[in-house]
């Protein structure tokens, strides 16, 4: 089940790569598989035993057995969630890409499914070479993604990206080997808990730059201004879920004296990048900018839940990260339709869209309004949990959150008023149309989500770790 | 009885809904009734509720009905419950019976307009909103009513979204509202710390019973002094008031809807709900009676030199909320209770009879162009006349029975409490000037040019009676809804809510008479100084320019915190961007991307500068694993 969620993305890349399919036949076959992935992933999640503590839907088979390497593939209750995110995202933002019609089909969409299979990968990974070499593999197509697909500034964007995330992955190889070799071992399951400080920052740097993790975050703005809006849908939404990933996983999981030791200095990286991403997202003078930098905010709260360490904590911080996922993924794709009518996602030269658009009014006033965390959404209660859970590690920590939260208001609002109130802004004319009903089949799903989510964000939340029991599963289970 | 409280609640919902999916597939009519229907479905629902505890024993009407569970994290669990206690059947009358009159009165009022639809699927959702946060089974869910009312409010103050003025006056509402979840929210992440739960029932015996040391002094009062910022800010008191006349800026129904039926009630129900936590910290508690003081008598007196007849309406009704808080604050919580519900009736009655002046003179709402409008709106001006007897607390109108026995509470509460009996005392003079100054400037003397040119009659069709009958029954209400309570000689609200929230203070019966007279004197003398300088106008009104100034400026308060808060946090905003974000953050990428690629000239200048990074990054990482090798064995 788990091989196959891993395999079809990647078959249905190299079926489009080799065969000579026309425009239409490989759009198609791409939405198919992306549909059809996650159709598989419903499967896993009916068949999941949320009763059952531990790893679920096993695979293993033996690669190099001198260095016990192998390739051994699993599901945990919380990564459930995350590849949930990933294969719906992935469906909607390729079907995205199907609707505007990017160049060179082909090898766009076997791209963007050879993502999808390294992402799932990296959730399901339970060796450590394994969730290295997929975690490669998501970077590569990025790489690719950005700088063929790209704004007209995509060659410094990619340049950029490429070389933060290069450093990073030097880093986490070198953490790797170090920390196989020393335990003899590359399980993730088998492999013992470790004390060494530097591997630890080794790994918690490479999923700080990939997260971003303020002040790792120099790849950030014009990688999500640059690429095109699925693309930074795709790296803000589930990317960076993967750097999130990683610190469960490995970091908290692995390091259990280390992640003791350092965290105050992570919560305070994690706590100034809320406050400053927050104050930039404020200032930020276009569409795609405010979502980039409020991505900054959110990655800096998940990761304070995570780094609490306590069972609200975690909890809130699995349940944030799909909501964040979902959010900016949303935000994203809706500010691609808005920049196909406008020409422009300069706040200052749109406005007063709302006037005679009442779908596009409709569902970017609603993401905006689960944006914002107002209270019973969804991603209210992820972040409530994870300042409650924060809260027990320092009251400070929350009353920063709680402050961030006002932020958080502000921003959001200003663009919702930016984009859809006052009079028309000079970009916009008469001539830009509502949504038209593929855009709705695009956006309206992801919305739905969101909306079921905040009518029982338990779903997850209550979910995400064996018998609700988090801190206990992190430090026996992921062992 | 938990049936009819479901469905109270899910009724408006629902209709929200409904009209939104609908879209323009039903006429805007249609939509006006949906609204409307589903707000008296849920109004029946509250009925249904409120005979079914009526047929209980006093210790029996506490029903709590989970339907899922909400959140959970750990062992934290929060339940999507409703409570249904004497209480929140009590606001659930008050929230749907008058929040139904208003939506009916809408029908006409947002007649012709081109947006009516989501003009009524908001009214829905903010009734549902408010409803929520009435009937939330737990701290949690209260919280979410609470955020669902800002939100609500900020969509139908910013209705009208092409004007400025209304949409930064919708996110001066929703912000200033978040200050106050944030500040709930912190509060709350103490009660789980101390307790493990957000239910109101274990919450509650916790702190009576003192385990687990939440009720040592510094929790309990943060958690007080938290819930208490919360209902300041939604009950626009002192210091996050600012909101309150900017929210003007919505169609009148909406002010009407704000200010009567929901919204800023929710402060004070907030207080009666969690009583037990301010009595546990009662410095917090005199806290919150001495903010209801000091912003009845503000907003009293910025109230005389408003221009605006929907904002002096506002100003009094902060101020009359001053009065419910200092109410509440000092336990007298039957009594501010009470003053909610009449209020709640008067305050409606005020704000829909201004729209009516207001929809017969084309949207103007300019009290210095307005003047005897008397003889060509006799109606209104009797039912505006009832509403403004009832404001000012005249006998035997309601405002006197709830006002006056607040009043009356303060007298039991030692020397800090007749320093709020006087201030309650200057607010009643206060309110019978400013009342009977815009009644007067309003209805009285000959019809001014202004007036003569622009009025017009509404008509006797839907319109007219949607505009009329709703104004007609608060207009009854607001007469008479007093006498329900009439202390010391009855009390049949202090009986029904004695098991929810036993009062703190019990005046006795020369108090009562002593407050009631001064209190009406007092309010005929403001009366009286109004018709001096308005009315009669045989005097001139005092020029006095420091305090005009002052009162115009509201105090200063939005200067103030624009100069505290909103420009320094812009500024910081700028200055992060300027000589962090840009030099450090992003400048850094960019001069490590043109050295890196520089070095990859150096390379070789085959292909781009992309691969060439690749290849030297693999190669690097080739020498680093050789590295660790070496160091590692």
């Amino acid at each position: 089940m788990t091989t196959l969620l891993i395999v079809v993305p990647l078959a249905a890349a190299l079926v489009l790569w080799l065969l000579p399919l026309d425009r239409v036949s490989a759009a198609a076959l791409a939405l198919l598989a992306a549909l059809a992935e996650v159709g598989l992933w419903i499967q896993l999640l009916i068949r999941f035993d949320w009763n059952e503590r531990g790893l679920q839907f096993e695979q293993r088979r033996s690669w190099f057995s001198d260095l016990h390497v192998s390739y051994h593939v699993g599901v945990y209750a919380f990564s459930v969630w995350l590849i949930g995110l990933a294969v719906v995202v992935m469906a909607a933002t390729i079907a995205y890409a199907v609707w505007v019609g990017r160049e060179r089909a082909r090898m766009y969409f076997g791209l963007m499914l050879f993502l999808t299979g390294a992402i799932v990968g990296v959730f399901a990974a339970q060796d450590l070479l394994l969730f290295y070499a997929f975690f490669e593999a998501m970077l590569i197509p990025l790489y690719v993604l950005v700088g063929v697909w790209g704004g007209p500034a995509r060659m410094g964007a990619t340049l950029k990206f490429v070389i933060y995330t290069m450093a990073g992955s030097l880093l986490m190889l070198a953490s790797v080997i170090v920390y196989g070799l020393s335990q003899g071992t590359f399980d993730l399951v088998d492999i013992g808990a470790s004390s060494s400080d530097w591997v630890f920052l080794g790994f918690v740097a490479a999923f700080a730059i990939k997260a971003p993790l303020f002040p790792f975050h120099g790849w950030l703005r014009d990688a999500y201004t640059e690429s095109s809006p699925e693309v930074a849908a795709v790296l803000s939404g589930v990317v960076s879920k993967a750097a999130a990933y990683g610190f469960l996983r490995i970091a908290i999981a692995k390091f259990p004296g280390p992640t003791e030791d350092f965290r105050t200095p992570i919560l305070v990286l994690a706590a100034v990048g809320l406050v400053y991403g927050s104050l930039l997202a404020f200032r930020a003078p276009d569409l795609r900018g405010v979502i980039a930098y409020s991505s900054l905010a959110q990655m800096g709260l998940i990761t304070l839940g995570l780094f609490a360490a306590n069972d609200l904590g975690f909890d809130g911080s699995v349940l944030q990260m799909v909501n964040h996922g979902l959010i900016s993924a949303t935000l994203f794709l809706l500010a691609g339709m808005v920049e196909r009518r406008a020409t422009t996602g300069e706040l200052g030269r749109l406005g007063g869209m709302a006037r005679g658009r009442p779908l596009l009014a409709t569902v970017l006033m609603t993401t905006g309004i689960i944006a914002l965390a107002v209270p019973f959404s969804t991603a209210f209660a992820g972040e409530f949990l994870i300042l409650a859970g924060v809260f027990q590690q320092g009251w400070g920590w929350a009353v920063v959150g709680a402050a961030a939260i006002v932020l958080a208001a502000m921003y959001i609002l200003r663009v919702i008023s930016a984009v859809l109130h006052r009079e028309p802004g000079t970009a916009v004319t008469d001539a830009a149309l509502d949504l038209r009903p593929a855009e709705l089949g695009i956006v309206v799903p992801l919305v739905a989500c969101l909306l079921a989510l905040s009518a029982w964000p338990a779903a997850i939340s209550g979910h995400a770790f064996s018998r609700d029991e988090a801190t206990r599963s992190v430090s026996q289970e992921f062992r | 009885m938990t049936v009819g409280a479901w469905i109270c609640l899910l009724s408006p919902l629902a209709g929200a809904l409904l009209i939104t999916l609908a879209g323009t597939r039903i006429s805007r009519r249609t939509a006006g009734y949906l609204s409307t229907g589903s707000v008296a479905v849920a109004f029946g629902g509250a009925i249904t509720s409120f005979i079914g505890l009526l047929g209980k024993n006093g210790e029996e009407r506490d029903h709590v009905s989970t339907a899922w569970t909400w959140l959970s994290g750990g062992s934290y669990r929060s339940g999507f419950e409703i409570l249904v206690d004497p209480l929140s059947v009590m606001m659930m009358l008050i929230v749907s019976g008058v929040g139904f009159l208003i939506v009916a009165y809408s029908i006409g009022y947002m007649d012709g307009d081109k947006e009516e639809r989501r003009y009524f699927a908001y009214m829905a959702l903010f009734v549902f909103s408010m409803l929520l946060l009435v009937q939330g089974g737990n701290f949690l869910l209260l919280l979410a009513g609470w955020g669902m009312v800002g939100l609500s409010s900020y969509l139908l103050i910013g209705f009208w979204h092409e004007r400025p003025s209304a949409i930064a006056g919708a996110k001066k509402a929703f912000v200033m509202n978040a200050i106050g979840d944030a500040t709930m929210a912190l509060a709350f992440f103490l009660i789980i710390l101390y307790t493990g739960t957000l239910s109101f029932d274990h919450v509650f015996n916790i702190v009576q019973n003192g385990d687990s040391g939440i009720s040592n002094s510094t929790p309990i009062n943060l958690i007080a002094l938290g819930l208490l910022g919360g209902a300041v800010a939604k009950s626009a008191q002192l210091p996050l008031q600012t909101w309150l006349p900017d929210a003007m800026e919505g169609p009148t129904p909406v002010s009407a809807l704000i200010h009567a039926a929901t919204m800023v009630t929710a402060g004070v129900y907030l207080i009666v709900r969690t009583h037990v936590i301010f009595e546990a910290a009662p410095k917090v508690e005199e806290l919150a009676a001495g903010l209801g003081a000091g912003t009845l008598l503000l907003a009293g007196l910025i109230a005389l030199v408003q221009t605006d007849i929907k904002r002096v309406i506002a100003y009094s009704t902060m101020s009359q909320i001053g009065y419910m808080f200092l109410g509440v604050g000092l336990g007298a919580y039957a009594n501010g209770m009470f003053h909610l519900m009449t209020h709640a009736f008067f305050k409606a009655l005020l704000f829909m009879a201004a729209g009516l002046v207001i929809h017969a003179l084309h949207g103007e709402q300019d009290i210095r162009r307005m003047g005897g409008l008397r003889t060509l709106m006799p109606r209104t001006y009797l039912a505006f006349l009832v509403g403004g007897l009832a404001l000012v607390g005249i006998f035997p109108f309601s405002g006197f029975f709830s006002k006056d026995s607040i009043l009356a509470a303060a007298m039991d509460h030692g020397w800090y409490g007749y320093v709020l009996w006087v201030a309650g005392l200057a607010g009643a003079f206060l309110t019978g000037i400013y009342t009977a100054r815009l009644f007067f400037l309003v209805f009285w003397g000959e019809p001014s040019a202004f007036v003569q040119e622009h009025f017009h009659k509404p008509k006797r069709d839907v319109v007219g009676i949607s505009l009329a009958a709703p104004v007609a029954a608060l207009a009854v209400l607001a007469a008479i809804a007093g006498w329900i309570q009439f202390a010391p000689l009855w009390h049949p609200i202090e009986t029904w809510l004695q098991t929810v929230a036993e009062p703190l203070v019990s005046p006795a019966g020369w108090q009562e008479a002593v407050s009631s007279v001064l209190a009406v004197v007092l309010g005929a003398a403001g009366i009286g100084v109004a018709w001096l300088l308005y009315g009669a106008r045989t005097r001139r009104v005092p020029r006095l320019a420091f305090a005009q100034r002052t009162l115009e400026h509201k105090f200063w308060f939005d200067e103030l915190y624009d100069a505290l808060f909103y420009r320094p946090s812009i500024r910081i905003a700028r200055g992060l961007g300027r000589f962090v974000e840009n030099p450090l953050i992003f400048g850094s990428g960019r001069e490590l991307g043109q050295e890196t690629r520089a070095l990859g000239g150096l390379l070789g200048r085959a292909q781009t500068g992309l691969l060439r990074t690749y290849a030297l990054a693999i190669a690097s990482s080739v020498a680093v694993l050789a590295l660790v090798f070496v160091v590692v064995r």
